[in-house]
């Protein structure tokens, strides 16, 4: 018969709740030894013992939310402008998956603002949330005239209200 | 094994129906994501008429994620060490999704045509190719001539 654990698939929890309680009574040790300064090798040990692995450093920083990480944020992916339907071009295929942008029923295709050139939304906004760069011109998308275009719109916008 | 993605389907059609001159990339019968590559070392090359075997891997996350290549041949080149890791800039930072396994193979092979001894991935075979670049050359043409050459 399978434990709790098994079923539950809790094993890994019940390591880092061991692994929590290790650290606490190292840390106790670490608090009494200050009284105790002859220990000072002990100590060495007991940090060392401590720094994680140079594997797990690596995994941490690749790890998505990390400060390593160059993809864009999210508000930016999804301010991402698209093409309204009818001037989608069909037979056009996105350069990250292939696809004909017509295969899909209802297609969802972004341009990047300053470079222009078109992906699947779906495909764009995977790649933006590793890196920053458009991958045809590998321009990053969102550093340049971001402001210009914003400003232009607005005040487009309010020359209509006025005179239009 | 997950299917297969369209855009794999597509590149590994192409590779075959409209192969690049002097490379060869061919699927992995039990496993679609690898790829058996041979390039023919450039005219006018140290590595000119050896035929180098790499294998090319695509991982899970292709195209968003580089394609895996090594040499499997061994090789006398400043930016390939002796485990045939390769040091190239598309395959690590500048990946981009808009790439495809046609690019990759055709940018090896530009560089063994133009080793770079100054971003060397292969310490002492850069230092010697900066010191004395004919023999690292005549070096690089022997080790050809020993692993790349059928005989």
């Amino acid at each position: 018969m399978s434990t709790y654990e098994e079923e539950h698939g809790t094993h890994e929890n019940n390591d880092a709740a061991t692994e929590r309680r290790d650290a606490r009574s190292q840390f106790q040790t670490l608090f009494q030894s200050i009284e105790n300064p002859q220990s000072d090798n002990y100590l060495i040990e007991l940090f060392a013992s401590m720094i994680i692995s140079p594997e797990l450093q690596e995994e941490w920083l690749n790890s998505g939310d990390s400060k390593g990480n160059k993809g864009c944020p999210q508000e930016f992916i999804d301010s991402l402008p698209r093409i309204p339907a009818e001037q989608i071009p069909l037979k056009e295929p996105c350069p990250i998956c292939y696809e004909k942008f017509g295969d899909d029923e209802y297609p969802l295709v972004a341009e990047l603002p300053h470079c222009h050139h078109k992906f699947d939304l779906q495909c764009i906004s995977l790649w933006l949330s590793k890196q920053n760069t458009c991958p045809l011109c590998r321009d990053a998308v969102n550093e340049k005239n971001f402001d210009d275009i914003d400003v232009s719109k607005a005040e487009l916008e309010e020359d209509w209200g006025m005179y239009g | 094994m997950a299917s297969l993605p369209k855009r794999i389907i597509k590149e590994t059609e192409r590779l075959v129906s409209d192969p690049v001159p002097g490379i060869t990339a061919e699927p992995h019968d039990d496993n679609l994501r690898y790829f058996e590559v041979t390039i023919e070392g450039p005219a006018g090359s140290p590595y000119e008429n050896g035929i180098f075997q790499l294998e090319l891997y695509l991982p899970d996350d292709y195209p968003m994620e580089a394609p895996k290549v090594r040499f499997l041949t061994k090789i006398y080149h400043p930016n390939i060490d002796r485990l045939g890791r390769i040091c190239l800039d598309v395959l690590k930072t500048n990946w981009s999704p808009a790439l495809q396994i046609r690019t990759v193979l055709l940018s090896i092979q530009a560089l063994l045509a133009s080793p770079n001894p100054n971003d060397p991935l292969a310490n002492d075979v850069a230092e010697d190719w900066i010191k004395n670049e004919e023999g690292a050359k005549n070096k690089a043409r022997e080790w050809t001539q020993l692993y790349a050459t059928k005989k």
